[in-house]
């Protein structure tokens, strides 16, 4: 009784946030079925698209694993491990969002004090978690049999899907468990299943094709990555449930530890013991913009990581992609017929690949800057920091400033470690210049993310949140998904990804660059002109 | 001499809200002024247009002769300010959020002599600056931001409901700190809901309620709206000029008197040798709780009425 009560509480409070997830997964499902099935109509095309993948890991790294040319399971090869990232992130907010969120609050204090014993609230959440992913999973198939494709495949892959979300459920609860708080919890899962996707991606890319050049096997990092176990269903190619077997293991262990840490320890506490901190504050903290630096390290520290594992792949892939073609035949005929003569502007292509991975990154991480800005203000802190001589200008100017120191730290840790990468793997010098340039082209996008997500927190500070990162995930589709699904050039251009600038054989063309800075500089200049008449707003 | 805060016709409109509704208030330099009000009536609102938080949709409002809303920063230099829910960075520890909001402040210019300051006041106020934010208690993070306004001397302090947590050791040492402050000639506005804390403090008190001042004036000019209770043993009620109220109960005769005809009420009192009297002396409650009354009398119509 009491877990109902429970359970419809947890519903309630996720009535906008989920059916949102649900419905946004289903529909990319939909949508990338119906899209796939119109730019890759022709099987000789799919054929040949699957063969430059394999030629050219990243592409593999970024998508996953190819399957047979079938139109079925070329859809499932091109957008799965995308659904599966989706589902994940889904489920790591959820149970992180009820359970250390809760306790950090003091709310599961006031529902640990009722009759609810120490477990229940952790039930509710589980089979909570669990329905939202079945709901999932539900979407998935109907939005592929919507899209045209096999029934059995669909319902495979809904369920490859829900067992990846079940898994990082699982992940996201023992997470919590750990955590001092809240914010500490949503970061290390994400980074979890940023591995999971980095490993699968690293596994698929140095998997092997096999003789007909149609399929893959991936190789042995992929078997560490939950989502790369629900890839190898091999949805309407195999339909092979039992690797899902794999995923609700996972998921039953976590679970397991969660109950047995949870009935250990006490409310509010974390597993990991707080360290005593000093009496006085250093030099450096000193202003806003001290404080801003020390709020915000360890997140740009984060996102610089996953800089530095884009930055080693684009150096490291970069040699693959040489031996690919040498070794692999039937992939180098088609190399050679698409561009005659130019195996090194694969290599260039893979690199300035990963690198838009790495200015997804830098975006990403300044625009955290700016979340960290509205969240200053809703905790009330910022009232504290403003009532004193320190004007609202000066707050925004010193934020945004920090914006853009992270977005230097991610994409500098990315070339330097691309350029490591390259050296290490005997790559040329030439190379290592071409990451940094590589590098430096993302910035633009990143500036232009930083700037609008100030507009926005200046403008409409209570959907600060949602709307910015709405809006990544928008660009993301449309710059990453864009020409797969597609869409008309206009709509495609909205992205600022869109502009950033790509190596061709006439070199790389930066007028787009440039206009995207004037865009970032525009937002900015009116983000400051309009703070001044701002008030504070919880 | 003009007043350090003015406020004439202040509104603060949220949408349909009214949160201030024509409030007047005056602050004169050196007092402590006490600014009372149930919960909602108004008085964080008042502050964060004070402080330039928050723009006032009508009336006008200065602080040292200046606009709050035009010259925040130069207002800021000026004043310490206590908010009414103290929250803090919870990476930071609190002697660290001390030190941050000093230095904003721009109150370190002697080292040493601040640190002295700031030793003094986490030792009265019993408090370790050397825990993470996120550790300390309500009470705790009221004493952050206490000892973070005392650390620096301003010429204004403005506190919301700053007792708020404390315990009451803990409250006669802030009692013992704004009576500091106040002797060396600094401005206190005192946001409150106890009445015992501004019947201690404060010279002048401002009562508000529903974003309006209802009352306003020295403690001594507010107790002469209110009666001083007096009773005694006994079983009839016998006749008293300037008695008014007169009730018997177990016992106990119990009536009010105007503080002016107290004297002449005392010796007809003295002339029946009652015994077992009481005099209780008029406090600012029975003013307060008549303008709580009145909320609560006109809800009541507004229920019957709706």
């Amino acid at each position: 009784m009491t877990l109902l009560v429970l359970l419809k509480q947890r519903l309630r409070r996720d009535r906008w946030q989920l059916p949102i997830w649900i419905l946004g997964v289903g529909a990319l499902a939909l949508v990338a079925a119906v899209g796939v099935a119109q730019t890759y109509g022709d099987a000789a095309e799919r054929q040949s698209t699957i063969l430059l993948s394999m030629a050219n890991p990243a592409i593999l790294l970024l998508r996953g694993l190819p399957n047979g040319s079938d139109l079925d399971a070329f859809v499932f090869f091109q957008i799965f491990t995308y659904l599966a990232l989706c589902a994940g992130f889904m489920s790591t907010f959820l149970a992180v969002r009820h359970s250390r969120a809760e306790e950090e609050t003091g709310r599961a204090e006031l529902i640990g004090s009722t009759p609810a014993s120490r477990t229940l609230p952790m039930v509710a959440t589980v089979i909570h978690g669990v329905l939202a992913n079945l709901a999932v999973g539900v979407l998935v198939a109907l939005g592929f049999i919507g899209g045209g494709l096999g029934v059995t495949g669909s319902w495979v892959t809904g369920a490859a899907t829900a067992a990846v979300g079940i898994s990082f459920l699982g992940i996201g609860l023992l997470v919590s468990q750990f955590a001092r708080s809240a914010r500490g919890a949503n970061g290390a899962s994400a980074a979890i299943l940023g591995v999971a996707f980095l490993l699968r991606g690293i596994g698929d890319a140095l998997g092997t094709p096999s003789k007909d050049a149609q399929s893959m096997t991936s190789a042995w990092p992929s078997w560490l990555s939950p989502i790369s176990w629900a890839q190898h269903t091999a949805a309407f190619s195999q339909n092979d449930l039992t690797p899902l077997l794999l995923n609700l293991a996972l998921a039953v262990v976590c679970v397991v530890v969660v109950f047995t840490l949870q009935t250990q320890r006490d409310s509010g506490a974390s597993l990991l013991a707080g360290r005593s901190a000093r009496p006085d504050a250093p030099a450096s903290l000193s202003g806003s913009f001290g404080l801003a630096w020390r709020l915000q390290w360890p997140v740009i520290v984060g996102w610089s990581l996953g800089g530095v594992a884009c930055g080693l792949l684009a150096g490291g892939l970069s040699k693959v992609v040489a031996q690919l073609t040498t070794a692999n035949p039937i992939i180098a005929q088609t190399l050679q017929a698409l561009s005659p003569g130019q195996k090194d502007s694969l290599t260039s292509t893979t690199l300035w690949a990963l690198f838009g991975f790495a200015g997804v990154l830098a975006a990403a991480c300044a625009m955290q800057t700016v979340v960290r800005m509205r969240q200053e203000e809703t905790t009330g802190t910022a009232e504290t920091l403003l009532a004193t001589p320190l004007s609202r200008l000066r707050w925004l100017i010193d934020y945004l400033w920090l914006g853009v120191v992270a977005i230097a730290i991610v994409l500098l840790a990315a070339a330097v470690a691309s350029g490591l990468a390259v050296l290490g793997s005997g790559g040329h010098w030439s190379t290592v210049g071409e990451s940094f340039q590589a590098a430096a082209g993302q910035i633009p996008a990143a500036l232009v993310y930083l700037a609008v997500m100030a507009l926005i927190f200046v403008l409409v500070p209570a959907i600060t949140v949602p709307l910015g990162w709405s809006l990544l995930a928008i660009g993301l589709v449309l710059g990453m998904f864009g020409s797969l699904i597609g869409i008309p050039d206009w709509l495609k251009n909205v992205s600022p990804f869109a502009h950033t600038p790509t190596p061709s054989v006439d070199g790389t063309d930066w007028s787009g660059a440039i206009l995207m800075v004037g865009v970032a500089i525009v937002a900015g200049i009116l983000s400051v002109a309009f703070v001044r008449r701002r008030e504070l707003r919880t | 001499m003009n007043p350090i805060i003015e406020t004439h016709g202040l509104e603060k409109r949220f949408g349909r809200m009214h949160a201030l509704d024509g409030l007047d208030l005056s602050v004169a330099k050196g007092e402590v002024h006490g600014f009372l009000g149930p919960n909602g009536a108004g008085k964080s609102t008042t502050i964060r247009v004070l402080l330039g938080l928050a723009k006032a949709t009508g009336g006008t409002a200065t602080v040292f002769g200046r606009k709050p809303w035009e010259d925040a920063v130069a207002i800021h230099r000026r004043i310490a300010h206590v908010p009414g829910d103290v929250n803090l960075w919870p990476n930071l520890s609190g002697g660290e959020a001390i030190d941050l909001i000093s230095r904003l402040r721009g109150g370190i210019t002697d080292k040493s002599a601040y640190q002295q300051r700031k030793a003094r006041l986490c030792e009265v106020f019993q408090f370790d600056p050397s825990k993470n934010g996120r550790t300390y208690s309500k009470g705790n993070r009221q004493k952050v931001a206490l000892i973070a306004a005392f650390v620096t001397p301003a010429e204004l302090y403005i506190l919301d409901e700053p007792t708020s947590g404390l315990d009451p050791l803990m409250e006669a040492v802030f009692n013992q700190e704004v009576q500091r402050i106040a002797r060396d000639g600094s401005t206190v506005l005192l946001s409150s809901h106890i009445l015992s804390e501004v019947e201690q403090l404060c010279d002048r008190v401002s009562i508000i309620r529903s974003g309006r001042t209802v009352e306003t004036g020295t403690l001594a000019e507010l107790r002469h709206l209110t009666r001083t209770v007096v009773s005694f043993a006994g079983d009839s009620a016998p006749m008293i000029t300037g008695a008014h109220d007169m009730t018997v109960a177990n016992g106990r005769v119990r009536f009010t008197a105007a503080s002016d005809t107290l004297a002449p009420v005392l010796s007809t009192l003295a002339d029946l040798n009652v015994q077992g009297l009481v005099v209780a002396p008029p406090s600012l409650e029975e003013l307060f709780l008549r303008h709580y009354g009145d909320e609560a009398a006109a809800d009541k119509l507004e229920a019957m009425a709706s």
